[in-house]
């Protein structure tokens, strides 16, 4: 497992490891140390989803018959897709041909991987121009606010980010409508897709982007202020202050690099938050992505399907998440 | 708001497919006003849909609007709802009965050809029935004719056997006999030719786009083309439809309609008698068993509230007959209206225990059904009659109340035969005899209905059957929804019947 990720080059020098090849033989270890724990982790959740998915009232049996098919047709039904076999058992099934890449069949008889191939690019697209925008406007509002405390910047981007966070993607994706859209005509208000499956033409990405941006925008704003604050009353800044460098200086190049692990940890909690969000936002805009095929699958306890959207998820959180703690890894290690 | 399509489609659906009979109508000849029809334009029409729903097969169940919508615009069926008659001719031409009722002829249309350009044979159409008849709810949606008794008679005539008499056979045959290529592969059926008044330019993931059939059997097609766009829900689809981005929201229903009331340049298409949410209560056992409490209960309900509030107001006041879209529907019973004196004696007559409190079961598998619940319960009470409304979970309740519960909400998208009721839902022992009603003189009626070919006559029977159906029955129907669509005022032609009817789009046209 360790030697994931180490090269060939690293591996031919490793009877004695110069620094360079050890520092990255270490960071591989690390790095598979930290996914071995996160699939476990995924593991123990896709188990919960079916267990959770269990406790419902109804199953798939019911929720896919038809309506007046006898309690021998249910059962038959039942008995087709496996669900009079014990939770663990049809858990077990699955979990062991995931590896494979097989994502089981759901209970309507598709293969789950057909029906997520068209909608997870679709929903990474839009969390993803989510991301990016959150992250730059987060950066930029917290060191704009940052660069004059408790000045009238400060000050309105501390009430907005709260307010912006305190809103739920709901409430801002029906203001957006009303405002963009129904009022104004401005932007098309459901998305329309092509003969190719993804939405046709940017305009329609533009306010599912939006209504996930904004709350994500105000928390971590907050955060990137808070961790500005924090450096700029460590030595060093305060430092280059009394050196007479400009506040830009100052806060991009003394404050800001020590800043990167609060500001990484809180952005990378933010994809959960956005992969959550885009149930509500696709529905609202009828997007075409994995947030309605996953609220389609809960209405029909399809668990194969809700399984694999979680470790769908799940694995772009991870990612995420590992990037985050290689750049507090960095930062912290370039510190030490 | 979960607008269960599944339980829209298949709500004929016990009956199978005959529920799908929701009164389809093509309204098939009417240019509608505006001028005359211009042949052109493309038409962007919304309908209701989820991903993990989709499917392709015309002889499955079509959980989504959307996937319905696009294979009856590609597909014919032998028949489909019309207006004056309910079910008229279309793949089929003509349609006619033995004396007995019990085999029917039907001839496949002059002309009538696949889109590749093969003609249309008896063969293609049996194989097709066959088809249908094998799949899970076969035996519901051509219920008494067995696969064996579908053949072929020459190359342009069908027979149907029945089972026993019956004169709706044709009917049976509107919403769900689509026809395809004998011996199509299921792996082919996503580009299987069809002979409908559209032909598939493409189809991805519940949306596609269809193009003007030139040589369709039927007559002229005026769209040059149709885009369906699949909707999870209805406000998404209204904001669409607000927006511009669609030209007609299929089935969006009244919210969106209350909503859209202001705007001048959205029309609000209402078709009557689309849906039916009736109360049942279980004649044979219980609480209600004794018919002067049944009679109390419709006695009770304030039906001219229960209309303005539940349906928003989109929607007629009924009078405990199902099958209100029925041209022999007898209008003229007298209306039942609330008199909770009357209501209270009739209880106290029949002992009614007025110290328990009844539970109501209902889902929320429709919008406004557990409203209906809740608004009829507070009626109740205005009576001395204490309801608890008490929610299921649509599975739990097809599992456990449906057909077996003492009193439960339920609701149905056939609303153009009364004898597509009587059959499936109220005569002794049917398959979906929800109330659990057993009435020798209903029974009698029904059967007499079912085996008379003379118009007259059985018109006549037709309103007895309905008078003992008023009087007696397990159902409590208090109103009927109008299935609404909201449409750009330049489209033209849109169908105006109930139910599935509204997915015949070949007599719509664009004004410029």
């Amino acid at each position: 497992m360790t030697e994931t990720g180490t090269r060939p080059a690293e591996a031919a020098a490793r009877p004695v490891p110069k620094p360079a090849a050890r520092r990255a033989g270490a960071l591989a270890a690390r790095v598979a140390g930290v996914l071995g724990k996160r699939v476990l982790m995924l593991v123990v959740l896709l188990a919960l989803v079916f267990a959770a998915i269990e406790l419902l009232p109804g199953d798939a049996a019911t929720a896919t018959a038809e309506r007046g098919e006898g309690a021998a047709g249910v059962a038959a039904r039942r008995r087709l897709l496996g669900l009079d076999r014990p939770v663990w058992e049809r858990f077990w099934d699955w979990i062991t041909a995931l590896p494979a890449g097989d994502l089981g069949t759901s209970a309507r008889g598709e293969r789950v991987g057909d029906l997520l191939a068209a909608p997870l690019p679709n929903t990474v697209l839009l969390g993803s121009t989510a991301f990016v925008l959150t992250v730059l406007g987060a950066l930029a509002l917290g060191t704009w606010a940052a660069a004059r405390p408790k000045g009238l910047v400060d000050r309105t981007v501390d009430l907005a980010s709260t307010a912006a966070f305190a809103l739920p993607e709901f409430v801002v994706a029906v203001g957006l409508l009303l405002v963009l859209s129904l009022w104004t005509g401005w932007l098309p208000a459901a998305t329309v897709t092509g003969a190719d499956g993804t939405p046709a033409g940017w305009t329609t990405l533009v306010m599912p982007v939006l209504a996930l941006t904004v709350p994500q925008t105000g928390w971590n704003t907050r955060i990137v202020r808070g961790a500005l604050a924090d450096q700029a009353a460590t030595p060093h800044v305060e430092a280059a202050r009394l050196d007479g460098l400009s506040t830009r200086q100052v806060l991009l190049r003394h404050a800001l690099p020590g800043a990167w692990p609060a500001i990484a940890t809180g952005v990378a909690t933010s994809t959960g938050m956005l992969l959550g969000g885009t149930v509500v936002v696709e529905t609202l805009f009828n997007y075409p992505g994995i947030g309605t095929v996953l609220a389609g699958a809960v209405a029909d306890r399809d668990t194969p399907v809700i399984a694999a959207v979680v470790a769908c998820s799940a694995a772009l959180i991870t990612v995420v998440l590992l990037l985050a703690d290689l750049v507090r890894a960095r930062t912290l290690g370039a510190r030490s | 708001m979960d607008f269960s399509r599944r339980q829209l489609l298949a709500a004929g659906g016990g009956l199978g497919a005959a529920a799908l009979l929701s009164a389809c109508g093509g309204d098939g000849t009417a240019p509608a006003a505006g001028g005359s029809p211009r042949q052109g334009g493309t038409l962007r029409i919304g309908a209701l849909g989820r991903p993990s729903a989709i499917t392709r097969d015309p002889h499955g169940t079509q959980g989504n609007e959307s996937d319905y919508l696009v294979i009856a615009l590609v597909y014919d069926t032998l028949t489909a709802p019309g207006d004056k008659d309910n079910t008229v001719g279309r793949l089929a031409s003509a349609f006619t009965p033995s004396k007995d009722l019990k085999t029917w002829r039907f001839t496949v249309a002059e002309g009538a050809a696949f889109h590749d350009g093969t003609p249309v044979t008896a063969d293609d159409v049996v194989w097709s029935l066959r088809r249908l008849r094998a799949t899970p709810s076969g035996a519901a949606r051509l219920p008494g004719v067995t696969a064996g008794h579908i053949t072929a008679d020459g190359k342009r005539t069908v027979v149907l056997v029945s089972d026993y008499p019956n004169a709706e056979l044709p009917l049976l045959t509107r919403l769900t006999t689509f026809v395809l290529k004998k011996d199509t592969a299921d792996r082919d059926l996503p580009k299987a030719p069809g002979t409908g008044p559209f032909t598939l330019d493409w189809y991805r993931d519940g949306n596609a786009r269809l193009l003007r059939n030139a040589d369709w059997h039927g007559g002229a097609v005026h769209l040059d083309a149709v885009e369906v766009t699949m909707f999870q829900s209805p406000q998404a689809m209204a904001n669409a439809m607000l927006s511009g981005q669609i030209d007609v929201a299929s089935n969006v229903g009244a919210v969106a309609a209350r909503t859209a009331k202001a705007r001048q340049d959205i029309r609000i298409v209402r078709r009557p008698d689309d849906m039916a949410m009736p109360i049942v209560m279980r004649t044979s056992s219980g609480p209600f068993a004794d018919p002067k409490v049944r009679e109390a209960m419709k006695l009770l309900v304030d039906r001219e509230a229960m209309v303005a509030q539940v349906l928003s107001g989109y929607g007629t006041v009924a009078n405990d007959v199902l099958g209100t879209g029925d041209p022999a529907y007898a209008a003229d019973l007298p209306q039942r209206t609330r008199d909770l004196a009357g209501a209270r004696r009739l209880l106290t007559e029949a002992g009614f225990d007025f110290s328990r409190t009844y539970r109501l079961v209902t889902t929320e598998d429709v919008a406004g059904l557990a409203e209906s619940a809740t608004l009829f319960a507070s009626q109740a009470r205005e009576a001395g009659v204490r309801i608890e409304v008490v929610k299921q979970e649509s599975g739990a309740f097809y599992q456990q109340t449906w057909l077996k519960g003492d009193f439960y909400t339920n609701y149905w998208g056939t609303n153009d035969s009364v004898v597509f009721f009587a059959s499936k839902t109220l005569t002794t022992g049917a398959g979906q005899n929800e109330a659990d009603w057993s009435d020798t003189a209903f029974d009698a009626a029904c059967r007499k209905v079912m085996a008379t070919a003379d118009r007259t006559a059985r018109t006549a029977a037709l309103r007895d059957l309905q008078r003992i159906e008023h009087e007696r029955s397990g159902y409590l129907l208090w109103g009927m929804a109008d299935g609404i669509d909201l449409a750009a005022p330049k489209v033209h032609g849109l169908p105006k019947l109930p139910g599935y009817g509204r997915v015949q789009l070949e007599n719509v046209w664009l004004a410029p």
